[in-house]
């Protein structure tokens, strides 16, 4: 068994011979099967194209002169300029002393040459480099595709914690298209923050059993998570009872403020009915509060080498916790700069302004709002 | 120059192609009768470069080199010397002795 046929036992590889000879066509079929390589033969150029297109071949044998509208030069052409199939390699045979076939065919593309009448051993020779050639290239082109479902997969590993599976679809197409919506280093951003928290929670811990206590978290948790992907916005942390959610963050998002505010409602509204539950079963009365602010914050990977989180701090996150701290169940406390921007979707009745307020810890006042539904 | 015999050694693993081939061979010498008669010269030429590229790809060296004459006559419009080497085909694939090594 020659080399090449030994190679031919790990995958069948297959020439697609186009020569208009019968006896030509015949003839580079026996040299290419004793080499264990399969060869089937089409007679004009319109069934080279029908046949690669069809079931690609591993390499084209491609006489020059054939019958009927296209020339092997015209083939070549044509394969080469269509990306499905611009990889398959194409010998063009042409005879010995035709050089202007041979500059011919290095315009249509050829990549490479074989002389007529053809000598076995150089047959043999070209048709084994192109080959190996083919073959790098596979396996290149495999491990191409290999290292990206890999890096996809690495990245929805990773942001799937923080952002919705839609979301995270976008971030992936977002860093194949070459983009980096998660910057490697921080950077200032303009975000609409919403720290959300139970409640009552720290009494329930007191007069619930454990398990219980893990249970609830966990439908609490679970309803205000849907309704802050539903809106796209970005789970930055959770812990105890209160949760962390950024908008206009990782990707710009024009109506942030309406989105946060949808989300706020969303969460008081779909908690509604697990604190009924609630109420029933263990006989204690909860409610969420939120508390939205929106300004510049620091964006950016925070921790240590050993563990890294994707964190979102600055005075409008404060802003944001000390306004929830204030919030009473079912009730949001909005900063007057974030106000203005939703003043046109919440209904005017459902608004009461609470004057100026000075924030615990902050030196400064803001004009705070409460909306309650 | 006319020979009593054509010796042609051929590759053995090709023995099963060339009765194929030589029946080929002679109905191109047919065909090349009638486009001469026909003055087609394109169809000359096209059937000249045939047997270029085949005949010694199988071995038959001077099936190559009477199709480049013909090939070469056929652009020169030289009717007389294309039935000359039409005539010298004829006789040489009448007169072939084809031995498998």
């Amino acid at each position: 068994m020659s080399d090449m046929a030994a190679v031919g036992k790990t995958a069948q590889f297959r020439v697609l011979v186009v020569d208009d000879d019968p006896d030509m066509a015949a003839f580079f079929v026996k040299m290419l099967s004793k080499e264990g390589i399969k060869a089937d033969t089409v007679h004009n150029g319109e069934a080279a194209i029908l046949s690669v297109m069809t079931a690609p071949p591993d390499l084209v044998l491609l006489d020059v002169m054939l019958p009927g509208e296209k020339s092997g030069f015209q083939v070549c052409e044509h394969l080469k300029s269509d990306p499905s199939t611009a990889l398959i390699p194409v010998v063009l045979v042409t005879a010995l002393e035709d050089r202007d076939s041979r500059v011919r065919g290095i315009e249509a593309g050829a990549d490479d040459f074989l002389s007529k009448p053809v000598r076995r051993e150089e047959l043999v020779a070209r048709v084994k480099t192109l080959r190996r050639l083919h073959e790098t290239r596979r396996e290149l082109e495999a491990r191409r595709l290999a290292a990206e479902v890999e890096h996809k997969d690495a990245i929805r590993k990773t942001f799937s914690r923080y952002v919705s599976p839609r979301l995270t679809d976008k971030i992936i197409d977002s860093s194949s298209a070459g983009g980096a919506p998660f910057k490697l280093r921080a950077e200032r951003s303009d975000v609409v923050v919403l720290f959300a928290d139970l409640r009552g929670f720290t009494s329930m811990t007191e007069s619930i059993g454990v398990h219980h206590v893990v249970d609830m978290l966990n439908e609490y948790f679970a309803v205000l998570t849907e309704a802050a992907y539903e809106h796209d916005g970005t789970i930055f942390n959770m812990a105890g009872d209160s949760l962390l959610v950024g908008f206009n963050v990782p990707f710009a998002q024009k109506d942030a403020p309406a989105r946060a505010w949808r989300a706020a409602m969303d969460m008081v509204r779909r908690f509604e009915p697990v604190s009924a539950s609630w109420r029933e079963r263990h006989g204690i009365v909860t409610g969420v509060g939120i508390g939205m602010c929106r300004g510049e914050a620091i964006i950016g990977n925070v921790g240590s080498p050993h563990f890294m989180s994707y964190t979102v701090i600055g005075n409008t996150v404060n802003t944001a916790a000390r306004l929830m701290q204030l919030a009473q169940a079912n009730e949001v406390l909005v900063s007057g700069a974030l106000y203005e921007s939703i003043r046109d979707l919440v209904p005017a009745d459902r608004v009461e302004p609470r004057g100026v307020v000075a924030l615990r810890g902050k030196s400064e006042t803001i004009q705070v709002y409460s909306i309650s539904l | 120059m006319s020979e009593d015999t054509y010796k042609v050694k051929v590759a053995k693993d090709l023995e099963d192609l060339i009765p194929t081939f030589m029946s080929n061979r002679r109905k191109e010498v047919d065909a090349l009768r009638v486009a001469l008669a026909a003055g087609n010269f394109e169809q000359l030429r096209q059937l000249g470069h045939r047997m270029r590229g085949v005949g010694n790809s199988y071995g038959f060296e001077r099936v190559s080199v009477i199709g480049k004459h013909i090939e070469d006559g056929a652009s020169s419009g030289d009717k007389a010397s294309l039935e000359a080497l039409i005539d010298d085909y004829g006789d040489y694939l009448s007169k072939v002795q084809v031995a498998y090594e």
